[in-house]
């Protein structure tokens, strides 16, 4: 997307530490600055209103927290690759139907092994084709990847024969859906195993930091000796393969594979990126953001379907809190101030006698 | 149940309007506690919105239905009212989900309504083949599950207690039927435009169509046969297509699985300049786009689905399994009425959807 944008990468960069010894207003001073660098701190602040709504009105989202978490790691497990994406300053709009291809696939096999394997070989190819196309190609990664959604829709049909295809083992299949540890289920152990190993990635790895320098100034990124061009393959690759294994999860807890699967998993986790603050324009944001903003979306779908909301009415509720976290952006807010400001001092000023 | 809605959607308008206030993110939780009690007492004198009742407030029943569409469909729309409208009658107390066709949302859903323990799940399957592992947990949860419109596979009919909708199979047989009276034993050959591929209604609606027309009417042959995705234009490129491959001439009769599909066939004789009055052409649903045609004597008959009559067996079906608990799996088919120029314009097959 935006290859050069001025954004300076402000994420994340190495916790400052709070000097024992320092004067208060030194103390207090860093203290603001540790937390203006962070960029979770409206979705913290959504989170928290809706746990607190949600306590209060319908209890049993949060009782119930097996079910919950499993909404959360539904919703997030893409979000999480997508993130690595957008970081970047690159969109990935294939992630839906790349986990649809992937469940496919998966399923098209007698050895569950052997499926899961070549399902996940192929969400990195597919991330490789992306970035090839991105960077190689220099095609917009929203064009790219729209094209690369389309394909692998067409191509969730033809191999699956246009019907769902049944998983060779269904019972294990089926097992694969029930708790393992406590009341956590594999796909909540993957979505958090998944999650600490990028946010590790992102945050202490060099590699992983060098995303933000790219989505924050590519050409600064290139200028400093960045590999720009290994580094969106990487990005790409981490979101296919991610995507892939939602497909794999899905798959397996369905105990079959549908080629229309993922119809809402596109904007649910663009939607749980940008309430956690991620920037769609790359160089801000966090693994850990985007954590929060599908925890966000899942506590509330989770809470208004147990409240007998329709899906009408949820819609505009989730529109509204994704609207809530664009406009409730400091920079934004920071913006509209100094228009209105602008715009009342032009107003006050003397007007020329005609 | 409704209480707890309103209550939920004004306290998060609440909020939300106090974040937006706020226009920076680390003030907005401070005030949420305080509004978020004080909406809940507001909310607790509150008279809940007649517009807003789904079932019986003080149902006897606390039944899930977890169907793949809603208002959204014009199916989904004219179905909703008349099973609400039962519900209060029966004293049941529905909470209604609309997956929109995503077998993992619906998924999702299925575990939110196992988590609430409600007395029994209406389940209309958004994909047939992924229900069993809701099935499963709803039986270790000792929670009965109903299905309504689509049946789910034979395998997993074990796990649920009835299925009340359409009898898909019928409903070709019927469309059948009117096209073997119609062709009254004359050779004629006809081209087909079936449903999605792979779509179980469609699978079901042309095998009962063509078993029919084998033993029935074997003056009827089946020239071609395509696909026309239950859409309109699909339909008349299809059907373009397998006039053109077949040539006009030796086709007389049309079949298409929806009155849809028939519509869009019909468009594409008209456009080939062939009168569709001079054709024999069934069809299923006497929809609105449907009844019309008949009456014009485009479409000599169609079979009629009645989006009422499903939305109400779906409650009621729930209230027979839950107060008289029947030993066997119970199986309500819709009646399969057929619609012809004689009785279209009667009040009984008024068009619903």
């Amino acid at each position: 997307m935006s290859q050069t944008t001025s954004e300076p990468t402000t994420e994340p960069e190495p916790q400052q530490g709070l000097a024992l010894g320092a004067a208060p207003g030194d103390l207090l001073q860093r203290l603001r600055t540790a937390v203006a660098r962070r960029t979770e701190g409206r979705a913290v602040a959504l989170l928290t209103l809706v746990v607190i709504t949600v306590a209060i009105v319908e209890p049993r989202a949060l009782t119930s927290y097996p079910v919950t978490l499993g909404r959360i790691a539904l919703i997030g497990l893409v979000a999480l690759g997508l993130t690595a994406v957008i970081l970047m300053g690159e969109l990935d709009l294939g992630v839906a139907s790349t986990l649809a291809v992937s469940g496919v696939v998966m399923a098209s096999f007698e050895s569950l092994t052997v499926g899961i394997i070549v399902a996940l070989l192929g969400g990195l190819l597919i991330g490789v084709v992306n970035a090839f196309f991105v960077v190689i190609v220099g095609i917009n990664s929203f064009i790219a990847t729209l094209g690369m959604l389309f394909f692998l829709r067409g191509a969730a049909f033809v191999i699956s024969g246009e019907q769902p295809v049944r998983v060779a083992n269904a019972d294990t299949a089926l097992q694969f859906g029930r708790p393992l540890v406590g009341p956590l289920t594999p796909r909540i152990l993957i979505f958090i195993v998944v999650f600490i190993a990028l946010h590790v990635f992102v945050t202490r790895m060099r590699v992983g930091r060098e995303f933000y320098a790219v989505g924050g100034n590519r050409e600064a990124a290139y200028d400093a000796g960045i590999p720009v061009v290994r580094r969106v393959f990487t990005g790409f690759m981490i979101s296919g393969f991610v995507s892939a294994l939602a497909g794999v999860i899905n798959a397996m807890e369905r105990t079959a594979a549908d080629p229309t699967a993922g119809g809402t998993v596109l904007l649910a986790s663009f939607a749980a990126a940008i309430i956690g603050g991620v920037l769609l324009n790359g160089g801000r944001g966090s693994i850990v953001g985007a954590l929060l903003g599908a925890a966000t979306l899942g506590i509330l779908q989770v809470s208004l379907t147990l409240s007998g909301v329709q899906v009408d009415v949820q819609n505009i509720i989730i529109g509204s809190v994704l609207l809530l976290a664009v406009i409730s952006d400091p920079a934004s807010v920071r913006r509209v101030m100094a228009r209105a400001s602008t715009f009342l001092s032009e107003r006050s000023k003397p007007q020329p006698a005609g | 149940m409704n209480t707890r809605r309103s209550r939920f959607v004004g306290l998060l308008a609440a909020g939300a309007l106090i974040l937006a206030a706020c226009g920076s993110d680390d003030d907005a939780t401070d005030d949420t506690g305080d509004d978020a009690a004080a909406g809940e007492d507001a909310a607790d004198d509150a008279e809940i919105d007649e517009d807003d009742v789904v079932g019986d407030p003080d149902g006897e029943f606390e039944v899930f239905a977890l169907l793949p569409q809603g208002n959204d469909q014009p199916y989904g729309s004219t179905y909703l009212p008349p099973m609400q409208e039962m519900a209060a009658e029966l004293g049941i107390s529905l909470t209604i989900t609309n997956s929109q066709y995503d077998a993992d949302t619906q998924a999702s859903e299925c575990e939110v309504a196992v988590a609430a323990a409600p007395d029994l799940i209406i389940l209309w399957p958004a994909v047939g083949d992924t229900v069993r592992p809701c099935l499963s947990a709803a039986q270790d949860a000792g929670i009965p599950v109903t299905i309504t419109n689509s049946d789910v596979n034979p395998e997993d009919e074990d796990l649920t207690r009835g299925y009340s909708g359409p009898d898909t199979y019928g409903q070709g047989v019927a469309s059948a039927e009117l096209m073997c009276e119609a062709a009254d034993g004359a050779e004629i050959g006809i081209i087909v435009v079936n449903g999605l591929t792979g779509n179980s209604t469609a699978i079901n609606r042309r095998e009962g169509f063509v078993d029919t027309v084998e033993a029935q009417c074997p003056n009827v042959t089946i020239l071609a046969e395509q696909p026309g995705d239950w859409n309109a234009d699909d339909s008349q490129i299809a059907a373009s297509e397998m006039l053109t491959a077949v040539g006009p001439d030796n086709v007389q009769g049309i079949y298409a699985a929806d009155d849809t599909m028939a519509a869009g066939a019909i468009d594409a004789l008209v456009a080939r300049g062939l009168d569709p009055a001079e054709m024999i052409i069934t069809s299923i649903g006497n929809t609105f786009l449907g009844n019309p045609l008949v009456i014009d004597g485009s479409l000599n008959g169609t079979v009629f689905q009645s989006s009422s009559w499903d939305g109400e067996n779906a409650v009621t079906l729930a209230h027979e399994i839950l107060t008289e608990d029947p030993s066997e799996r119970v199986v309500r088919f819709m009646p399969d009425v057929k619609v012809t120029a004689d009785n279209a314009t009667d009040a009984d097959v008024a068009p619903e959807w």
